[in-house]
C-alpha cells in the first residue's frame, strides 16, 4: 500500500513521474509519426487559449476533485469506494427527474429538493457495499464494481423508458430542465455555472474535518489501525458506514451538479467513468485531500487540453496514456527505490558514490524473501 | 397465455444457446487466467485492459500481415507483455495490485483507442477473421448443431478449461501456485519461491486474457476492432472468478450463465428491456458473494 505521506519526497518523484510520463507520450507520437512539441503546444493551448476552455477545466477540475475526495474519505477509514461511478450516475438521474416531475415549481424549493433526491441515492447505493463490507466482511471493491454496472444499466432503463424524454431525437435522456432551474454559468458558453462554489466549499468541509478535527482524527486511526480504534473504544463499525454513506451522497451530488450545471438533462454524456478518474487522482495524491485538490486541476487541464490536440490532428487519448503513466510510475516508485537500494551497483549510482563502500552493510540490503526470491 | 409461451420458446431455441456459447467464451478464457492469478493471492481487476489490448492487437496484426492468425499471435505476445509489465509492478515493485489494475484499464483504453485512430482512421473491421468449425456430420445430429459453426476458438476454450483444471489440481506447478496464494510462507520453507509462482500466474492470465480479446475481435465480430470493445467483460470474467472460487471448471460454467443471460436480453428485446436482463448476473454475483462468505463464516464458527 502506498504510505500516506507528503513530503520532499513525495513531490520528487511525482514530479519524476510526471515528467517520465510526457517522455513515454513524446515516445508513442513520435513513434505514430507526430510531432510532440507541437502536440503539447496544442495541449496547453487547448487548456488556456480562451474562456470557453478556462472554464471547463475548472468544471472539470471540480468533478474530479469532488469524485477523488470522496474517495480520500473512504480510504481514511479503510473503505475503498470503486463505486462513485454508479452513485454519481444514480444521483444525477434522481434529481433530473425531480427537476423534471417538479416543472413549474419555484426554483427555491427545486433545487434544494433534487440535491437532497441526489445525496440520498447516492448515500442509500453507498450503504450497500458498506454495510456487507462491515456487517459480512464482504470485499467492497468487488461488490461496488458489480453495482456500477447494476447502476449503468438501472440508468440507461429509466432514461429510455419510464423516465424518457418526450424530445422524440433524445434515444436516451431524461426530459430538459426549465431553464430557470440551471445553475447560473459562469464562463460564456463553458460547462463552468455556480455549482463550483457548492463544490468548493464541500471540498473545504471535507478537507477541514479530515485534516483538523477529532473526528477526522479517529477516521484516520480507524483506517490505519483498526484494532486499535476498537480498543480505544471508538465505534468503528458505524464510522466506516458513514464515510462510505458520506463518499456516495458527495458522488451523487457530483451527478446533480453535472445536470444542473452543465447537461440540463440526464444523458449518456454526464459521465465517462469520471469517477475512475477521480479515484485515478486521488491515488495519486496518496488520498491527501489537499493533493487531490490541486492534482484535480492539473488532470483537468490535461484533459481539457487534449481536446485541443484533436485539431492538430492527434487523437486526444494520449492524455489516458500519459495520466495512467503517472500512475504506474507513483504506484512503483517506493517498490523501485526499495529494490534499486538493494542493488549494490545501482545504490552506488543513486547514492554518487564512486567507490562501493567498503564492506557494505548487510542490514541495507534486500529482504530475506527478495533475495529468495532472486535465487531461484 | 400465447405471449409467454413466445417468450419461453425463445429463450430455450437453439439460437440462443448458440449465442450464448458465443458471448460465453472470451468471458471464460479470461475467468481462467483470472483463476491462476487469484490462486497466487492477486487481486487482478487488470483483466479488463489486457482483453481490450488482446482484441486491438489481434485485429492490428491481422490488418498488418493479412492473416488472422499473425494477429492471434501479435495478440498473444501482447498478452505476454501485459502479464509481465503487471507482475514487474505487482510482484517485484509490490505495488497494490488495484491501483495497478484500475491504471492498466484506462492504460488499455487510452492506447487501443490512440492506436486505433492511427491505424484504422476510417473504421477498423472486414480484416482477416478466425475460421469457424464447419463439420457437415453434426448439422445432422439434432442436438448438436447448436455446436456447429462457432469460430475455433470456442472450442479451443474447452481444451483450455481442461488444461487449466489438471494445471492446476493435478500437477506440483499448480499445487505451488495455491500455495503461493494461500500459504507463501511454507511454500518458501519448501524451498519454491511464491514470487516466481506469481510470475507464472500473471503471465498466463494475460495470455488468456489477450485470447479473450482476439476472440471478441477476430473471432466473434469477425476481423473488426471498436473503441472499448471489451466493455466490462473483464470485470464479468472478475466476477466469475469470485462466483467459482476460481475453479477452472466452474468459471467457465459461471461465464455460460453470464452468456446466457447477454444471449436472452438480445433476444428478448421485444419482450424486456435488456437492460433490466443484463444487469441479472451482477446482482447474482452479490448474491453468490455474500452467500459464499456466509458459508465461509458458518464453517468457521462451527470448527471452533
Amino acid at each position: 500500500m502506498i504510505r500516506n505521506k507528503i513530503n520532499t519526497k513525495y513531490l520528487i518523484s511525482l514530479g519524476v513521474s510526471v515528467l517520465l510520463a510526457f517522455l513515454v507520450g513524446a515516445l508513442i507520437l513520435l513513434c505514430t509519426g507526430r510531432n510532440p512539441l507541437r502536440a503539447y503546444g496544442a495541449m496547453l493551448s487547448g487548456a488556456f487559449s480562451n474562456r470557453r476552455h478556462i472554464g471547463d477545466v475548472l468544471e472539470y477540475a471540480m468533478v474530479l476533485a469532488v469524485c477523488g475526495l470522496a474517495c480520500d474519505l473512504g480510504s481514511r477509514v479503510g473503505i475503498f469506494n470503486v463505486g462513485g461511478e454508479g452513485q454519481l450516475l444514480l444521483g444525477a438521474i434522481a434529481a433530473a427527474q425531480v427537476g423534471a416531475a417538479l416543472d413549474g415549481v419555484t426554483a427555491w424549493a427545486v433545487i434544494p429538493l433534487a440535491a437532497l433526491a441526489a445525496i440520498l441515492t447516492g448515500a442509500l447505493y453507498a450503504l450497500i457495499p458498506g454495510v456487507l463490507k462491515v456487517k459480512l466482511k464482504v470485499n467492497e471493491v468487488i461488490t461496488t464494481i458489480m453495482l456500477n454496472t447494476v447502476a449503468a444499466y438501472l440508468c440507461q432503463f429509466l432514461a429510455k423508458g419510464p423516465w424518457r424524454s418526450s424530445d422524440p431525437r433524445m434515444v436516451a435522456a431524461t426530459e430538459e430542465l426549465s431553464p430557470r432551474y440551471w445553475f447560473g454559468g459562469l464562463m460564456g458558453a463553458s460547462n463552468l455555472s455556480t455549482a463550483i462554489f457548492a463544490a468548493a466549499i464541500i471540498a473545504f468541509l471535507v478537507w477541514y474535518v479530515m485534516q483538523k478535527t477529532t473526528p477526522g482524527f479517529e477516521m484516520k486511526l480507524t483506517g490505519q489501525n483498526p484494532r486499535f480504534a476498537r480498543f480505544s473504544g471508538l465505534r468503528i463499525d458505524r464510522k466506516i458506514i458513514l464515510c462510505m454513506a458520506i463518499s456516495g451522497a458527495m458522488c451523487g451530488l457530483v451527478g446533480m451538479f453535472r445536470v444542473f450545471g452543465a447537461e440540463h438533462q440526464y444523458k449518456s454524456s454526464i459521465s465517462s467513468d469520471y469517477y475512475f478518474e477521480g479515484l485515478m487522482v486521488a491515488m495519486i495524491a496518496r488520498y491527501q485531500p489537499l493533493t487531490t485538490i490541486l492534482l484535480a486541476l492539473f488532470f483537468a487541464v490535461l484533459k481539457v487540453g487534449a481536446e485541443g490536440l484533436q485539431q492538430v490532428g492527434v487523437p486526444n487519448q494520449i492524455y489516458l496514456i500519459i495520466q495512467t503513466v503517472i500512475i504506474f510510475f507513483m504506484a512503483a516508485q517506493s517498490g523501485f527505490l526499495e529494490a534499486a537500494a538493494a542493488n549494490p551497483r545501482l545504490r552506488r549510482l543513486l547514492s554518487g558514490r564512486k567507490k562501493p563502500p567498503a564492506g557494505a552493510d548487510p542490514h541495507t540490503g534486500a529482504e530475506p524473501d527478495e533475495k529468495g526470491g532472486a535465487a531461484q | 397465455m400465447n405471449g409467454s409461451k413466445d417468450i419461453f420458446s425463445t429463450i430455450f431455441s437453439a439460437g440462443t444457446f448458440q449465442m450464448m456459447l458465443r458471448s460465453a467464451t472470451p468471458v471464460a478464457l479470461a475467468a481462467i487466467g483470472g483463476s491462476m492469478t487469484e490462486h497466487a493471492g492477486i487481486m487482478n481487476i487488470g483483466m479488463e485492459g489486457m482483453i481490450l489490448m488482446g482484441a486491438f492487437f489481434g485485429v492490428l496484426g491481422s490488418f498488418l500481415a493479412q492473416s488472422a492468425f499473425a494477429g492471434l499471435a501479435l495478440a498473444l505476445l501482447v498478452g505476454i507483455l501485459a502479464g509481465l509489465f503487471f507482475a514487474l509492478l505487482v510482484v517485484r515493485y509490490k505495488s497494490d495490485e488495484f491501483i495497478i489494475g484500475c491504471a492498466l484499464n484506462t492504460f488499455a483504453i487510452g492506447l487501443t483507442t490512440y492506436l486505433a485512430r492511427n491505424y484504422f482512421p476510417g473504421d477498423a473491421s472486414g480484416n482477416p477473421n478466425l475460421p469457424e468449425l464447419n463439420l457437415a456430420f453434426l448439422d445432422r445430429i439434432p442436438g448438436l448443431r447448436v455446436i456447429n459453426h462457432q469460430s475455433v476458438l470456442v472450442y479451443l476454450t474447452w481444451i483450455i478449461v481442461i488444461l487449466a483444471w489438471l494445471f492446476v489440481y493435478k500437477t506440483p506447478y499448480g499445487f505451488w501456485l495455491r500455495a503461493s496464494g494461500e500459504k507463501p510462507d511454507t511454500l518458501r520453507t519448501a524451498g519454491i519461491s511464491p514470487k516466481k509462482m506469481k510470475w507464472i500466474a500473471s503471465v498466463l492470465c494475460g495470455i488468456l486474457c489477450a485470447l479473450a480479446g482476439a476472440h471478441l475481435s477476430l473471432g466473434q465480430l469477425q476481423g473488426t476492432f471498436t473503441d472499448n470493445m471489451s466493455n466490462s467483460r473483464g470485470f464479468i470474467a472478475f466476477a466469475c472468478v469470485i462466483f467459482a472460487a476460481a475453479h477452472p471448471g466452474k468459471a467457465y460454467l459461471a461465464a455460460l450463465m453470464f452468456g446466457f443471460f447477454e444471449a436472452i436480453g438480445l433476444r428478448l428485446q421485444g419482450f424486456v428491456s435488456s437492460d433490466l436482463t443484463g444487469m441479472i448476473p451482477y446482482l447474482i454475483t452479490i448474491v453468490m458473494m455474500v452467500y459464499v462468505v456466509v458459508r465461509k463464516q458458518r464453517r468457521k464458527m462451527k470448527n471452533e
